[in-house]
């Protein structure tokens, strides 16, 4: 006995549909990438719908360590940069009779109105 | 197809149990391998594999049945060896010993037959995608898209195993010539095949035979592997009924908790 | 490296302190983290029985693979003990990246098992001469597993708890796959009754056992005081055996089914099951492979992982091809 190259780590990410973003699922061992990529799916999505997957052998990622999570803390004092700073928007437009350019409004202009364009 | 033409009905159903009997030994084999993988990842993924071709082998049995053929358990479990249309390779035991004691299974053996078969039966499902039996044209393209991910699984256990050291090697080509002396019984559409073709249920069987050729061409090709002039059928004509004791054994197994009661609700 | 350097600022006690600190806040330890010893050691040790307990757990159920009595239901079986292997496998990784530092792989786990060092679950040391067994195995066995898992659901080690997750979801299949089986049977005739009946007349001690003795005073050590003060679970192994009680013995009566203990019954006063004590002694003969079949099922997979080594060897340099 003694193969221990047969046994490489193997992270396993994918997609749930084209749509979706890359999601992180298992990790696996493998011999190489193309026998990781072959048997990714059936060990950790027999039962979900799938529509792409990454194997990334786990030499190759840089993770975090303990010390280095801690610089991902920051103090919640940023409504500068998101929405919810901008909110008093809502009742200044109003004086203009004028509705908020929101979120929720903005993102609807991507899609085709029923009616519209045959 | 021309219905109440009985000669084309009587093809039909040929057809159909060869389809059935073929994927049903064969998920029966895969199943036995269930636990005993060379890798516990790769265990996994197989099972998934021997599902599928479970599953695929309901669906034919299915079509059997509503031609009125019987229950689909019982033709599944219940008839005797003389009347299974599969070819003889694919009932092969794994290898020496039993699914529970001393399995000494060939892995090698394995990966050959599973990408052979696989690779014949892509090209009956395309084939059949034209079927003019249209439940079986329908049952062939559902069949077909799990074929893809059968065929890399195969191909790629393959190639590597061909490439890989001297050891492997060998044991591939012990597999390999094993496999040739009885694979024309796959590409086999029996006695019936002339019918088969002449109500365009199928192909031709030297039709499907090329195709079979033209794609593992190259593939044989990238591993330093020669195709052989003919294939051979040594161990007999499974088509015919035709079979090994191993297929009597796998029976017996497979029967042994549905004979207890074949009219029990299990 | 920053880490070094932090890491050399600190005493242990001062690194034990953060890490108690961090699990009783709730936080999850992950692989690359500081942790004691003992919690490593202790978390290799269960994770790694666990998971080699799914791997050995296939073969009683294996038999009944290809001798599922319909095609609905060697799918159904086919898919259940595949999804067992599956479990083995997520466990596996969780465990081998714990040994990681102490330079152990998936090889040295095997070579424990073989070895008779690394125990596997007593249950599937058990017989399972039936169908009726493969039923109950998948109602009540996979049953206990579930009451033992989900109370490691928030398990303080991150990997172990995420692993758990997936394995409780595929857990509810099992449970009703389980069910359906035992079902069939008990609405069925009377020798398909009876079957159901004697599995669970085999089955009882075995699934008495399955928690664990109560403390370490029964069979000489207990692992439960460590996990609990590590956070790695909450409940005690007879608080476990309680529970499985309460969920199961009334669906078991409902189907009209006996227990082979004429003492048990819930005492209203105590607020708990008065049951009889299977025997500890022959639990730990059992779990020390001396069990009717822990011979026969460790041949089995010795075997065929010795059959199959020219595979992993003839792929061993392959990661460079790839």
């Amino acid at each position: 006995m003694g193969s221990k190259g047969f046994y490489q780590e193997y992270e396993v990410f994918s997609k749930r549909t084209d749509t979706s973003p890359l999601q992180y699922q298992f990790s696996m061992l493998a011999p190489n990438r193309e026998l990781a990529l072959i048997m990714a799916q059936e060990n950790f999505m027999r039962r979900e719908p799938v529509a792409d997957i990454w194997v990334v052998k786990r030499e190759d990622i840089r993770k975090m360590n303990l010390e280095e999570r801690q610089t991902l803390k920051r103090l919640d004092n940023k409504d500068y940069r998101n929405t919810k700073g901008y909110g008093y928007l809502k009742k200044k437009w109003r004086q203009y009779e004028q509705g908020m350019l929101d979120e929720k409004e903005i993102l609807s202009w991507g899609e085709e109105k029923k009616g519209e364009n045959g | 197809m021309k219905m109440g033409d009985e000669a084309c009905k009587r093809a039909l159903i040929e057809l159909l149990y060869q389809l059935a009997d073929d994927d049903f030994i064969l998920a029966y084999r895969g199943s036995e391998w269930l636990g005993l993988a060379p890798h516990i990842e790769e265990d996994v993924a197989f099972s998934s594999i021997s599902q599928d071709t479970m599953g695929h082998a309901a669906m034919f049995y299915q079509l059997l049945t509503d031609l009125g053929e019987g229950d689909v358990d019982q033709l599944a479990h219940a008839r005797p060896s003389k009347e299974r249309k599969n070819a003889i390779l694919l009932e092969f035991v794994n290898g020496p010993g039993h699914y529970l004691s001393k399995p000494r299974y060939d892995w090698a053996f394995a990966v050959v037959r599973n990408y052979f078969y696989i690779q014949a039966k892509k090209i009956k499902m395309e084939s059949l995608k034209n079927s003019s039996y249209e439940p079986l044209a329908n049952v062939a393209l559902k069949v077909n898209i799990e074929l893809y991910y059968h065929l890399m699984h195969w191909r790629t256990w393959f190639v590597q195993l061909m490439n890989a050291d001297q050891t492997a090697r060998n044991r591939m080509e012990t597999a390999l010539t094993r496999a040739f002396a009885d694979f024309d019984g796959v590409l086999s559409l029996g006695s019936f095949g002339v019918e088969m073709a002449r109500y365009q249920l199928i192909e031709p069987e030297e039709m499907l035979k090329k195709k079979w050729e033209a794609y593992m061409q190259p593939v044989f090709d990238s591993v330093n592997l020669t195709m052989p002039v003919d294939f051979g059928k040594k161990s007999g004509d499974g088509r015919a009924g035709e079979h090994t004791a191993d297929l009597d054994r796998a029976l017996t197994i497979l029967g042994e908790v549905y004979f207890e009661d074949p009219a029990a609700i299990w | 490296m920053s880490n070094v350097i932090f890491s050399n600022q600190l005493t242990d006690d001062e690194k034990y302190a953060h890490f108690m600190k961090r699990i009783e806040a709730g936080e999850k330890i992950e692989a690359d983290d500081w942790m004691p010893d003992d919690y490593r050691l202790t978390l290799i040790k269960l994770i790694s029985m666990h998971g080699i307990s799914e791997i050995m757990g296939a073969l009683p159920e294996k038999e009944w693979v290809p001798k599922a009595p319909s095609l609905k239901r060697k799918l159904g079986i086919m898919a259940k003990v595949q999804d067992e292997m599956g479990h083995g496998q997520l466990l596996l990784r969780v465990a081998e990246d714990l040994m990681k530092p102490l330079g152990k792989t998936r090889e040295d786990i095997m070579a424990d098992l073989f070895s008779g060092r690394l125990k596997f679950h007593n249950v599937f040391h058990m017989e399972a001469p039936t169908w009726g067994d493969a039923g109950l195995i998948g109602w009540l066995v996979d049953g206990a597993a579930i009451i033992s898992q989900t109370n490691m659901l928030n398990a303080s080690y991150g990997p172990y708890a995420r692993a758990l997750k997936r394995i409780c979801a595929e857990e509810v299949f099992h449970a009703q796959h389980g069910e359906a089986i035992i079902m069939a049977l008990a609405e069925g005739r009377k020798e398909q009754r009876e079957m159901v009946q004697d599995a669970i007349n085999r089955w009882w001690e075995a699934l008495l056992m399955f928690f664990g003795p109560q403390d370490a005073s029964t069979t000489g050590t207990s692992k439960q005081d460590i996990t609990i003060k590590y956070r790695i679970r909450t409940k005690t192994n007879e608080q476990l055996r309680q529970d499985f009680f309460s969920k199961y013995i009334p669906r078991v009566r409902s189907l009209g089914l006996t227990l082979p203990d004429e003492t048990m019954h819930y005492d209203e006063k105590q607020q708990k099951w008065v049951y009889q004590q299977p025997d500890w002694n022959r639990f730990k003969d059992i779990i020390k492979n001396n069990g009717p079949k822990s011979k026969d099922r460790l041949e089995l997979r010795q075997t065929t992982y010795t059959e199959n080594q020219w595979v992993r060897d003839a792929l061993e340099r392959s990661d460079s091809i790839g």
